[in-house]
C-alpha cells in the first residue's frame, strides 16, 4: 500500500512510515530485515512524528485519532479523537504533521482545525491551544523551529503563522500570495528563516524571522520569495541534468516569469537543490529531506536558550560572486517531441506523420503513424533497444538510442522507400559516442554525436561525410539537401542560451551556407522547435513562443514572423509547433492549455496560426499595409531560393504573389498621396515594378499632383535605363559566348533602333490599348525585376533571354538568338515572314505540350520579352501626360469611353465573327500607328536636330512634333498605318501568345483560331484588371 | 417526412476531419470543400465525412458537444425542466447515429456517448407524448412547442395530425346523434 508520510528518526537509524493499510512500520536503516509494526489505526495514517528522545512515535490518521506509541513494544500509549474523520488521505481535510518539541520532546504539537494543541509528555495531557485570527482555515502543518521556542504552523488557504511557544503569542503572520495550500514547512538550522512548499509545486522562503521585536499584531514584513515553476516537468527536464547549477543562486532559467529572481539571496543552497532533483509528485521526499536537515542539527540547538542566535544581516554572511549567472545549457532534443520521461510521448510529430512512444510496465513500443496513407500505412514497432530519439520522412523512419552499459549506441533506419527486400540497417557508434540528436533529410540522414561529431549517411545506409561541430549539438533539421545544426556555441549569462547555427546543402556543390552564426533568441527563452517549412526555409521556435525565419533576401538574417503567444489565451498556454508552410501561409500548432507540450491521449488537434511581422502600428491602414507587403515578400523568397536551385515552382503562385504586393504598393502609394505625402510616394514608387509606377503616375496626374507625376516620370526614366544598361551588360557577357554572331553591331546601336517599333503607340486614341497592354505587363514584368538581383544564377539561359527581347520570332529557328539580326529585322516593319510565325507557332506549342519541367525552363525563356521595351515607351507617354496635363485629362475621358464602347462591341459579337474581333483588337493595340510611322521616318530629322536625346527624349520630342503637323497629314499617317495592319496583326499574334500561353488556356493554342480567342481573351482579362485598378485610383481620388 | 429523409437532411452539416490524403480544393454544387491536407482538420458536410471514414481515408474529430460531460448536463437539464431545453446541434440524433455508427473509434467513450443521447431522445419523446396527450386531453386549439428537432417532429407529426383528424371526425358524427337521439324525444 502507499506510504503517506515517511519519517527519519533524530539520529537517522530508522524510518518510520504510515501507510494506507492503517499500519505504521518502523524499519531500521542499516538492517531492513528489523521491522516494528503499530497496529490499531482504522484508516489511512496520515502523518508520524518520532519522538527526539527515540522513546515515543506520534502518528495522526483518518479515523480521527492521533495515537502516541511506544516503540519499544509497540504499544499505543495514549489516543486522542482530535480529527475529522474521512476515509482517505485525498479527502482528508488536513495532512496533520504532527511535531514533538525539539531536544526534550516535552510537548507534541497537533494542528487541530484552525488551533495548534500541544499536549504534554508522560501525563499526555492537553497543555494549550496555540491559535491566532488569521487562520481561516484548517492547519495542515506545524513545525518546530530547531531551538524548540518557536512554532510554525501553514494552513490550507496559505496562510503561515509562527507563535512563541513560552508565551502563546503569535510573532509573524504571512499569507501565500496565491493562497495555494502549504504542505511543508522547515526551519533554517541556524537562521530565522523558514521554507515552505504549497501544493502547486512552489518552493517559498520566508526570511528574517524571530528577531522578536515586532509588535504582536504587525504582519510580519518577511521576504516571501517564490520559487515557481520549480516543479514543472518540463521545466526542469531542460535544467535538470546539467550539473553546472549555480550552488546558493536560486536564478534558473525556470522561473523566468518572475522579476524578483535576479536579487541574489543568500539562502541555504540545500533544501532547495534537495528538491529540484525531485519531480512534481515526490514533494514529500523533499519534505523529509528538509526535515532531515533539522532533525541534524537538533543537538547543538538542544540547550540554546535565548532564540535563535544573532544574526548578521543576512547579505553580508556569505560571499558571493554576484556578476552575470552562467545559464544551465540546454539539452539536446529533437523537434517536435515531448520529453522523453514521460511514458507516453511524441518522439517526434511534423508534418509527414506522428512517432508515439509507450513506455509503461507491459509495454514498450512505437507507433508510427502517416497524415498521408499514401506514403506508407502505419507501423508499429517493439522498442527493445529502448530508442529515444526519431525523425520521420516521406522515405525512411530514423531512430536512435543512447548506449547502455552493454550496447552501443545506435542509429536505426528503416528505408521504407527502398524498392529492395532490405528496408532495415543499423550502425553502431564508437564506444562511449552517443547519439544525441538526428535528422533526415531526401536521400540522407544525419546524427551528431556527444563526441561532437556530425555523421552523415545515404538513406541506404552508406557512410558519408563526417564533420566536427563547434559545440555540444542541440538539435538538428533536414529538408531536401539543407541540413541545419543548432549548437553551444558558449555558455550564455542570466537566462540566455548561447546558440550558433550552421546551415549546410549536401547537394552535389556540397556548401555551407550559415557558418555557425549566432542564433537569436528572445531574452531568457530557449530553442524549442527547429525545422524547415514545406518549402525549405529554416525556422525555428524559441520557449517565448516566437517563431523566427531565415530571410534569404536580407543576407540570410532572422525575421519573426509570429508570436504563439499572443494568440494564447492563457498565461500558462502555448501552442507547440509541428509545422510551418509559406504558401499559403500557416503555422500548424496544436495549443496546449496550461503546459507546453500536447499529452498523447486525448489526441491533439491541430490548429493553423496566421503570421504576423512585428511592425510597428499594425492598427492602423499604413502599418497593415506595410506589414502585409512586407510579409508577402518574405514569404516568397523561398521561390527564388527553389528556383535557384532546380526546383519546380509554382508559376501561378508566384505571379499572385507580385500582384497582390504591387497592389498593396499601390494602395499605400494612394494613402500617402491622400495624407500629402509625396515624398513618401515616390519612394513607395521605388518598390513598384516599372508597369505600376505608370499607374502610379497617371493616379499622381490625376489627382493633380503634378510635381509628384513629373519626379515620378523621372524616376521611371531612370529606371528604365538602369534595367536597359543591365540588360546591355548581359548582353555584352553574353558576347563571349557567341563571337561569331558579334559582327560588329554596336550594342546602344541594336537598343535604339529596336525601340521606336514599340514607341510609336503615343497616339492619343491608343491610350486604351496601351493600358491594356501594361495590365498584361503587369504580370510579366515581375520576371525581369526578380532575375535582375542575381542576373547571372541561371546562366547562359536567362541571359539569353533577357537579351533576346522581340527577336526570338525571328530567330527561334536557329535554336539560339541572335538579338542583332533581329533588331535589325524588326526595323524594318514590312519584312513580317509567314515563316516566323510558322515558327512561333511551333515554338509555343512545345512549350505547352512539353513536361512540366521543360515548361520551367521556358517561361522564363519567353516572360521578358516585351516588358523592357514596353516600359521606356510607357514611362515616354508619361512625359507626354505631365507636359499637357489637360490634354490627358481629356485622354482619359475619351478613354474610359471607349473603353466602355469597346466593352459593348464585344459583348455584342458572336463566334463567328471572332475574327473581325481580333482584327479590331489587334488593331486597337498594335503600335503600328500613324505616330509609330511617322517617328520611324522622321526619327532621323530629330536625331540630327539633337544629337545627345535618349530614346524617351526622342520620342517626346516626336511627339510634340508630330502634333504640330496639320490634322490632315496626322490621317493620313493614320490612314498609311491601317494598311499595314494586316501585315502588324500577324506580328502582333507572335508577341501575345507566349504569354497567353504560360498563364491560362494551353489547350486552345491547338485549335484553328487560336490567334484570335487568345488575343481576345487576354486583352479581356487585362481589360478587367485594368478597369480594376483605375477604378481603385479613382475612388480614391 | 421519412425518418430517413431527416437524416438525409443531417447529411449536410458540417463536421471536422482529419484527411489522411492529399487533394486540391473540390468545386461542388453546394459549395467548395477542402483543400485537403494530410494531417490537417477540415470541415466537411457529414456525407462525405462518413464516405472518406469507410474508405479510411479520414480521422473524424468528434463535434465539441459529443462529450460525455456535456451529455449528461444536457440530460439532466432535460429531465430537470418541464418544457423542451435547446439541444445542442438541430440534428442531433441523427449526428450521433451516423458518426457513432460509422467513427465511433475515433469518439471517446462511444457507447457512453451513445446511452446518454438515448436517454435525452427518451426523455424528450416522453414529454412530447405526454403535451400530447393533454393537448388532447384538453381539447386545445392549438399548441406551441419549443427547440423541438427536425427529427423529433417527424416522429409525431403524421400520427398526431391523422389522429386528430379522426378524432375530429368522430366529434361531428357524434353530435348530429346526440342530435337526433334528442329530437326523438
Amino acid at each position: 500500500m502507499n506510504a503517506n508520510h515517511v519519517v527519519f528518526n533524530s539520529d537517522g537509524t530508522k524510518i518510520a512510515a504510515g501507510s494506507s493499510d492503517f499500519m505504521v512500520k518502523v524499519v531500521e536503516v542499516t538492517d531492513s530485515s528489523k521491522q516494528k509494526t503499530f497496529r490499531g489505526h482504522d484508516a489511512p495514517v496520515l502523518s508520524l512524528s518520532f519522538d527526539p528522545r527515540d522513546v515515543y512515535l506520534a502518528s495522526a490518521s483518518c479515523d480521527g485519532t492521533v495515537r502516541v506509541w511506544k516503540i519499544a513494544d509497540q504499544t499505543c500509549v495514549t489516543n486522542w479523537l482530535l480529527l475529522q474523520k474521512c476515509n482517505d488521505v485525498i479527502n482528508a481535510k488536513s495532512i496533520c504533521r504532527l511535531g514533538w518539541q525539539p531536544g526534550s520532546g516535552k510537548l507534541l504539537a497537533i494542528p487541530v482545525d484552525k488551533v495548534v494543541k500541544l499536549y504534554r509528555r508522560e501525563t499526555w495531557d492537553h497543555r494549550f491551544d496555540l491559535s491566532d485570527t488569521s487562520i481561516a482555515q484548517p492547519l495542515n502543518v506545524v513545525a518546530w523551529s530547531p531551538c524548540g521556542q518557536y512554532l510554525v504552523a501553514g494552513s490550507v488557504d496559505g496562510s503561515i503563522v509562527v507563535w512563541k511557544v513560552e508565551t502563546q503569542e503569535s510573532i509573524e503572520r504571512t499569507k501565500h500570495e496565491k493562497n495555494y495550500s502549504i504542505c511543508g514547512l522547515a526551519w533554517h538550522p541556524k537562521y530565522g528563516q523558514i521554507a515552505y512548499t504549497d501544493t502547486e509545486g512552489n518552493l517559498g522562503l520566508l526570511e528574517d524571522i524571530g528577531d522578536g521585536k515586532k509588535p504582536n499584531d504587525k504582519v510580519a514584513s518577511t521576504a516571501a520569495k517564490d520559487y515557481n515553476d520549480l516543479f514543472d516537468g518540463d521545466d526542469d527536464d531542460y535544467l535538470n541534468g546539467d550539473a553546472i547549477e549555480p550552488p546558493s543562486s536560486p536564478t534558473t532559467g525556470a522561473n523566468e516569469d518572475h522579476g524578483d529572481d535576479d536579487d541574489l539571496m543568500p539562502t541555504a543552497s540545500h533544501p532547495r537543490r534537495a528538491m529540484l532533483d525531485d519531480d512534481d509528485n515526490s514533494l514529500d521526499i523533499g519534505m523529509i529531506k528538509a526535515n532531515c536537515n533539522l532533525l541534524e542539527k537538533d543537538d547543538d540547538d538542544d540547550d540554546q536558550t535565548g532564540g535563535f542566535p544573532a544574526l548578521p544581516a543576512s547579505s553580508t554572511q556569505q560571499h558571493f560572486y554576484d556578476g552575470p549567472l552562467p545559464t544551465p545549457r540546454q539539452k539536446p532534443f529533437q523537434p517536435g517531441s515531448t520529453p522523453a520521461h514521460l511514458m507516453h510521448r511524441f518522439m517526434v510529430w511534423n508534418s509527414v506523420g506522428i512517432i508515439r512512444c509507450y513506455n509503461d510496465e507491459q509495454d514498450n513500443a512505437i507507433d508510427i503513424e502517416f497524415h498521408d496513407t499514401s506514403v506508407h500505412h502505419a507501423t508499429h514497432l517493439p522498442n527493445s533497444l529502448n530508442h529515444t530519439m526519431a525523425d520521420l520522412s516521406t522515405e525512411a523512419i530514423l531512430l536512435a538510442c543512447e548506449s547502455t552499459e552493454e550496447l552501443a549506441s545506435k542509429l536505426h533506419c528503416i528505408h521504407f522507400s527502398s524498392w529492395d527486400t532490405n528496408k532495415e540497417w543499423t550502425v553502431d557508434m564508437p564506444k562511449d559516442e552517443d547519439i544525441e540528436a538526428i535528422c533526415l533529410g531526401q536521400g540522407w540522414a544525419a546524427c551528431a554525436t556527444s563526441a561532437l561529431l556530425v555523421r552523415l549517411f545515404t538513406a541506404g545506409g552508406v557512410q558519408k561525410e563526417i564533420f566536427s561541430l563547434p559545440g555540444p549539438v542541440v538539435s538538428m533539421a533536414g529538408h531536401g539537401e539543407q541540413l541545419m545544426v543548432i549548437y553551444h556555441r558558449g555558455t550564455g549569462f542570466d537566462g540566455d542560451q548561447c546558440l550558433g547555427v550552421q546551415l549546410m546543402e549536401l547537394g552535389k556543390k556540397k556548401k555551407q551556407v550559415l557558418h555557425g552564426d549566432p542564433l537569436s533568441l528572445t531574452k531568457k527563452s530557449y530553442l524549442t522547435w527547429v525545422g524547415f517549412s514545406a518549402e525549405g526555409t529554416p525556422c525555428y521556435v524559441d520557449s517565448e513562443g516566437i517563431v523566427r525565419m531565415l530571410n534569404r533576401r536580407l543576407g540570410n538574417t532572422w525575421i519573426p514572423v509570429c508570436n504563439t503567444r499572443e494568440h494564447c489565451k492563457g498565461k500558462s498556454d502555448h501552442y507547440w509547433v509541428v509545422g510551418i508552410h509559406e504558401n499559403p501561409q500557416q503555422l500548424r500548432c496544436i495549443p496546449c492549455k496550461g503546459a507546453r507540450f500536447p499529452p498523447t491521449l486525448p489526441r491533439p488537434a491541430v490548429a493553423i496560426l496566421p503570421f504576423t511581422l512585428p511592425y510597428c502600428q499594425v492598427t492602423t491602414e499604413k502599418g497593415q499595409m506595410e506589414e502585409q507587403y512586407w510579409r508577402s515578400i518574405v514569404f516568397h523568397n523561398h521561390v527564388d531560393y527553389l528556383s535557384k536551385n532546380g526546383y519546380e515552382v509554382d508559376e501561378n503562385a508566384t505571379s499572385q504573389s507580385v500582384k497582390e504586393q504591387q497592389e498593396l504598393l499601390m494602395k499605400l502609394f494612394a494613402l500617402s498621396c491622400k495624407l500629402e505625402r509625396e515624398f513618401r510616394c515616390v519612394e513607395l514608387a521605388d518598390l513598384m515594378t516599372q508597369n505600376v509606377v505608370n499607374l502610379a503616375i497617371k493616379y499622381a496626374s490625376r489627382s493633380r499632383r503634378l510635381n509628384l507625376a513629373q519626379r515620378l516620370s523621372e524616376m521611371a526614366v531612370e529606371k528604365a535605363s538602369e534595367l536597359a544598361t543591365a540588360l546591355e551588360e548581359e548582353e555584352e557577357e553574353e558576347e563571349d559566348f557567341r563571337n561569331h554572331l558579334n559582327a560588329g553591331y554596336s550594342n546602344s546601336g541594336t537598343e535604339r533602333s529596336r525601340l521606336p517599333v514599340r514607341n510609336v503607340q503615343q497616339d492619343e486614341e491608343m491610350e486604351d490599348a496601351e493600358e491594356t497592354d501594361e495590365c498584361e505587363e503587369a504580370e510579366e514584368t515581375p520576371e525581369v525585376h526578380k532575375q535582375r538581383p542575381n542576373p547571372f544564377s541561371k546562366g547562359v539561359t536567362s541571359a539569353e533571354v533577357t537579351t533576346a527581347k522581340p527577336a526570338v520570332i525571328a530567330s527561334s529557328s536557329q535554336g539560339r538568338v541572335n538579338p542583332f539580326k533581329v533588331s535589325s529585322n524588326k526595323k524594318d516593319p514590312l519584312v513580317p515572314s509567314a515563316s516566323v510565325l510558322d515558327n512561333m507557332s511551333k515554338y509555343s506549342k512545345k512549350t505547352s505540350s512539353s513536361s512540366r519541367a521543360v515548361n520551367k525552363q521556358n517561361p522564363p525563356v519567353i516572360k521578358p520579352l516585351i516588358p523592357k521595351p514596353k516600359s521606356k515607351q510607357a514611362s515616354a507617354a508619361s512625359f507626354f501626360q505631365t507636359r499637357t496635363p489637360n490634354s490627358s485629362e481629356k485622354a482619359v475621358e475619351e478613354r474610359q469611353e471607349k473603353t466602355v464602347e469597346e466593352r459593348q462591341e464585344k459583348a455584342g459579337r458572336e463566334s463567328p465573327e471572332v475574327k473581325v474581333t481580333a482584327q479590331d483588337n489587334t488593331e486597337n493595340k498594335r503600335p503600328k500607328t500613324g505616330f509609330q510611322m511617322w517617328l520611324e521616318e522622321n526619327r532621323a530629322s530629330i536625331l540630327t536636330d539633337n544629337p545627345g536625346l535618349n530614346e524617351a527624349e526622342v520620342i517626346k520630342e516626336g511627339m510634340s512634333r508630330f502634333r504640330v503637323l496639320s490634322s490632315e497629314e496626322r490621317m493620313a499617317w493614320t490612314e498609311k498605318a491601317k494598311g499595314r495592319a494586316v501585315n502588324d496583326l500577324t506580328e502582333d499574334k507572335k508577341r501575345k501568345r507566349p504569354t497567353a500561353a504560360e498563364d491560362e488556356a494551353k489547350k486552345n493554342q491547338e485549335q484553328k483560331s487560336e490567334d484570335s480567342n487568345l488575343s481576345k481573351k487576354t486583352k479581356t482579362s487585362g481589360q478587367s484588371t485594368n478597369v480594376r485598378l483605375s477604378a481603385f485610383a479613382f475612388k480614391q481620388s | 417526412m421519412e425518418p430517413a429523409e431527416a437524416e438525409f437532411l443531417a447529411e449536410k452539416e458540417l463536421v471536422t476531419i482529419v484527411p489522411s490524403f492529399s487533394m486540391d480544393r473540390v468545386h461542388l454544387i453546394g459549395g467548395d470543400l477542402g483543400p485537403f491536407n494530410p494531417g490537417l482538420p477540415v470541415e466537411v458536410p457529414v456525407w462525405l465525412a462518413v464516405n472518406l471514414k469507410q474508405r479510411q481515408k479520414c480521422r473524424l474529430v468528434p463535434p465539441a458537444w459529443m462529450d460525455v460531460e456535456k451529455l449528461e448536463e444536457i440530460r439532466d437539464q432535460e429531465r430537470k425542466e418541464d418544457t423542451f431545453t435547446p439541444m445542442p446541434s438541430p440534428y442531433y440524433m441523427e449526428l450521433t447515429k451516423l458518426l457513432l455508427n460509422y467513427a465511433s473509434d475515433n469518439i471517446p467513450k462511444a457507447d457512453e456517448i451513445r446511452t446518454l443521447v438515448k436517454d435525452t431522445w427518451d426523455t424528450r419523446m416522453a414529454k412530447l407524448r405526454l403535451s400530447a396527450d393533454s393537448f388532447v386531453r384538453q381539447q386545445e386549439a392549438h399548441a406551441k412547442l419549443d427547440n423541438l428537432t427536425l427529427m423529433e417532429i417527424n416522429t409525431i407529426g403524421t400520427f398526431l395530425t391523422q389522429a386528430l383528424d379522426h378524432m375530429y371526425k368522430l366529434r361531428t358524427n357524434l353530435q348530429p346523434a346526440e342530435s337526433s337521439q334528442s329530437q326523438d324525444f
